[in-house]
C-alpha cells in the first residue's frame, strides 16, 4: 500500500487529499483542511445586527448565504415574522446566488481540471445574475441588506418588473446551458472522456432547510459535530455520515430521479442535479415575484433582546446551519455549520463520508474530478 | 512586440470575496488578454511556484502559522513581494488586516510588517474593492502609468471621493432628515443607521455596484469598508455625542457642522417630511 498527499486547490481554497492506494485503485482517502479564521470568536459581544456585515464575509462566492442564515437565525431567537414581501425578495436573491455558484462550479472549477473550455461566457452569466442580486440588494458580493427583521431595501415596481423581466432572459439564456429537457452539449462534452458512473457514495441523503422549493427530511436538533486531526469539523446526523446539497433535495424531480435510477449517486448525477436544479430555481423565482404585495412592509423593529436560535437553510452547496445566543441584544454564541462539512467530512474506514465513499474503490486519475464533483467549498470550512 | 506583463494573484487569510468581485468586471476577458496570469487561487491557470513577476496581486490578510500552499504564509509573501517589480494589495484585509488578521501594509492603524516595501505597493482597500478598481489599478500598473496616491497608498483617483457622493438620500442629508426606520425610501442613514459614507474614501456611489446599486441606495448604510478600522463595532448604529454623530463629514469644523445642521433643520423642508410617493398629495 502507498499513501500519496495532494494539495487540491481551486477549491474556494485548499485541501488536502491523502490517497490511500494498491496500485491505483484507492482504498482509502484522508481528506484535510488547514486553515482556520475564527469568525465566530470575531461576532462574539457585538450587537446581533453586526452578524449582518460580519458573517457574509464568510466567503465570497456563497456569503449571501451566510447573510440570509444569519437573518434567519436571530428572527428565530428574538421571535420575529417578518413580511411575505421580505421573504419573497430574499428567496429571489438566494435562489440567484445559488445559480451564479453553479454556473461558475461548473465552469471555472470542474470543466478545466478535464479540458479547456471558454470559460468567459460563464463568467457574462454570472455578473448578470449578480446585477440582479444588486437591483434588490445593493451589490453582490457581500451586501448586507437582510438584517433580522426584514431587509433595508424599499423596491417600487420599476424595479420588480425590471427584475422580472431580467429573470425571464436569463432562464431563456440558461436554455443553451441546459435546457428544461436535461440536455447540455457542455455535459456531454465533459464526459467524453470520463466514466458516467464513478464516484458512487453512500446513497443516503440529508436536506435539513425548507427555503424555495426544498423540503426538508430531516430535523437539525440530530445533528452534531466531531473534531478531526486537522481544522475541519465533521458534521454528522444521528452519528452518521449523509450527503447534503443538489442531489439530496431534488431527488424527487422526475427528471433528476430518472437519471439517478440510470446512473445512482455517482458523478455524472451529482452534476446532473446541480445543473438542473438552476432551470428550476428559475422557475421558481419567476412565478414568486408576482406574489410581491409592494404595499407590505420591509422591515419590522425586533423588541426581544435576548433569546437562542438556530435554523438551516439550502445554500447552493446543501444545508448551512446557523446557531446563536443573545444576551440582551448582544451575541453570546454563534456556530456556523457549513454543507462542506457534511459531504466532505475525514471519517474512519468504519464511518466514511460522502467523499471519501466516492473515492475509494476508483482509479486514483478521477481523484480530483471525483472530489470536485462535490462543490467544495474550503473557505467556508475555514471559518 | 514586448511580451505580456506577467502577472501572480494569491491569497492569505480571505475569503475570495475580491476574486469573486473582479469576476464581475465587464471587461474582464479584456483585461485577461492583455497580460499573462501565472497564478490564480480559482482562475484556470498553472499550478503555483516561486517566481519572478511584473506584477504581485495580493488578496488576503496575513496571520502567523498559517499554511498556504504549503508554505508559511508569511514566508510566501516575503519571499513573492522580493521578486516581484510591484505589488497590488487588494481588499481591506491585504492592506489594513480587516476581518481576518494584519495587513500586509498596515495592521490597522499601525504600520504593517512589509511597511518597508512601500514603494512598490498599490493599495486597493475594500470589502471587496469594486471590480473597476481592480481593473484600473492592474492596467495603471502594467503600463506604467503615474498614479497620485494619497498618504495610505490608495490611488486619489479612486479615493478621493467619499461614498456619499452621488447617494439618492444625499437630499435628506443636506435638510438632516433622518431615516425613521430601515426598509423605507425617506430620510438619511448618517443619523441614526450608523451610515459612515460621509468619511469613508470610497467612489461606489459614483460608479455603482454591479453598475446598478450601491448598499446606501438600497437602504444600507455604508460600512466604511475602504477604511483601516473596518469592521467597527454597531454597524447599524450611529454613535452619538450630544445628540449629534461622533463622526462627521470630513474637512468640516465640528462647530461648522453643528451651525449649518442647525440651520437646516430649521428651515425645513416640508416635500422632504412627508412620504415620497404619497397617496394624498
Amino acid at each position: 500500500m502507498k499513501i500519496t498527499k495532494k494539495i487540491i486547490t481551486k477549491i474556494e481554497g485548499e485541501a488536502t487529499l491523502k490517497l490511500h492506494k494498491n496500485q491505483n485503485i484507492i482504498e482509502f482517502a484522508e481528506i484535510e483542511f488547514w486553515q482556520y479564521r475564527g469568525i465566530e470568536d470575531f461576532l462574539k459581544n457585538r450587537h446581533y445586527n453586526d452578524a449582518s456585515v460580519i458573517n457574509p464575509r464568510v466567503c465570497g462566492i456563497c456569503g449571501h448565504s451566510h447573510l440570509i442564515a444569519t437573518a434567519e437565525v436571530i428572527e428565530n431567537a428574538l421571535k420575529i415574522k417578518i413580511t411575505k414581501k421580505a421573504k419573497i425578495l430574499r428567496e429571489i436573491t438566494v435562489g440567484l446566488e445559488i445559480i451564479q455558484n453553479h454556473i461558475k462550479w461548473f465552469y471555472l472549477t470542474l470543466f478545466p481540471s478535464i479540458k479547456d473550455i471558454d470559460y468567459f461566457k460563464a463568467l457574462e452569466f454570472s455578473r448578470d445574475i449578480a446585477k440582479i442580486i444588486a437591483l434588490i440588494a445593493g451589490q453582490f458580493p457581500h451586501n448586507s441588506y437582510a438584517i433580522a427583521g426584514g431587509i433595508t431595501s424599499d423596491l417600487t415596481n420599476l424595479e420588480i418588473i425590471k427584475i422580472k423581466n431580467f429573470l425571464l432572459k436569463m432562464f431563456e439564456r440558461y436554455q443553451e446551458i441546459m435546457n428544461i429537457e436535461g440536455y447540455s452539449k457542455d455535459l456531454e462534452i465533459l464526459f467524453e472522456d470520463i466514466p458516467k458512473n464513478i464516484g458512487k457514495s453512500l446513497n443516503k441523503f440529508l436536506v435539513l432547510g425548507n427555503n424555495l422549493f426544498f423540503r426538508a427530511n430531516g430535523e437539525i436538533k440530530f445533528v452534531n459535530e466531531e473534531k478531526t486531526s486537522s481544522f475541519n469539523k465533521n458534521a454528522l446526523y444521528n452519528d452518521k455520515f449523509y450527503e447534503v446539497g443538489p442531489l439530496a433535495r431534488n431527488l424527487k424531480n422526475p427528471l433528476i430521479n430518472k437519471i439517478y435510477e440510470e446512473h445512482k449517486d455517482s458523478v455524472y448525477t451529482r452534476i446532473f442535479a446541480r445543473l438542473y436544479e438552476v432551470n428550476l430555481i428559475f422557475e421558481y423565482l419567476i412565478k414568486e415575484i408576482d406574489k410581491i404585495d409592494i404595499n407590505e412592509k420591509n422591515f419590522i423593529k425586533p423588541r426581544n433582546k435576548n433569546g437562542k436560535g438556530k435554523i438551516s437553510i439550502e445554500a447552493p452547496r446543501g444545508s448551512l446551519i446557523h446557531e446563536i445566543e443573545i444576551e440582551n441584544e448582544k451575541i453570546k454564541k454563534y456556530n456556523i455549520i457549513v454543507p462542506t462539512q457534511f459531504n466532505l467530512a475525514n471519517g474512519n474506514k468504519q464511518n466514511l463520508s460522502p467523499a471519501q465513499a466516492a473515492l475509494i474503490n476508483e482509479d486514483e486519475k478521477y481523484a480530483d474530478f471525483i472530489f470536485k464533483c462535490f462543490d467544495i467549498c474550503a473557505i467556508c470550512v475555514s471559518h | 512586440m514586448l511580451s505580456k506583463p506577467k502577472i501572480i494573484w494569491i491569497d492569505g487569510v480571505s475569503c475570495y470575496g475580491c476574486s469573486h468581485s473582479f469576476y464581475n468586471y465587464p471587461e474582464i476577458k479584456t483585461l485577461l488578454q492583455k497580460i499573462k496570469l501565472l497564478y490564480h487561487p480559482l482562475f484556470p491557470t498553472n499550478e503555483f511556484k516561486i517566481q519572478k513577476c511584473d506584477l504581485l496581486v495580493i488578496e488576503g490578510a496575513i496571520k502567523e502559522n498559517f499554511l498556504r500552499m504549503d508554505f508559511d504564509l508569511i514566508d510566501l509573501i516575503t519571499q513573492m513581494i522580493k521578486l516581484s517589480k510591484k505589488v497590488l494589495l487588494i481588499g481591506t484585509c491585504a492592506v489594513y488586516g480587516g476581518i481576518f488578521g494584519e495587513g500586509v501594509l498596515f495592521n490597522k492603524n499601525k504600520k504593517g510588517i512589509f511597511f518597508p516595501f512601500k514603494d512598490k505597493i498599490i493599495a486597493v482597500p475594500g470589502c471587496p474593492p469594486h471590480p473597476e478598481w481592480i481593473a484600473y489599478a492592474i492596467e495603471m500598473l502594467i503600463e506604467n502609468k503615474k498614479m497620485l496616491l494619497d498618504n495610505e497608498f490608495r490611488p486619489k483617483e479612486i479615493f478621493s471621493y467619499t461614498s456619499h457622493m452621488g447617494c439618492i438620500r444625499n437630499e435628506y442629508f443636506e435638510w438632516k432628515i433622518d431615516a425613521k426606520n430601515f426598509g423605507e425610501k425617506e430620510g438619511c442613514l448618517f443619523y441614526e443607521q450608523g451610515c459612515q459614507g460621509p468619511f469613508t474614501h470610497s467612489s461606489c456611489n459614483k460608479i455603482l455596484w454591479n453598475e446598478v446599486n450601491s448598499k446606501p441606495r438600497a437602504g444600507t448604510p455604508c460600512f466604511g469598508c475602504t477604511e483601516r478600522n473596518f469592521p467597527k463595532k454597531n454597524l447599524f448604529m450611529t454613535e452619538k455625542f450630544m445628540g449629534i454623530p461622533a463622526e462627521i463629514p470630513i474637512g468640516v469644523s465640528k462647530r461648522a457642522y453643528l451651525t449649518i445642521s442647525g440651520v437646516a433643520k430649521s428651515l425645513r423642508n416640508e416635500r422632504l417630511e412627508r412620504k415620497l410617493i404619497d397617496e394624498d398629495n
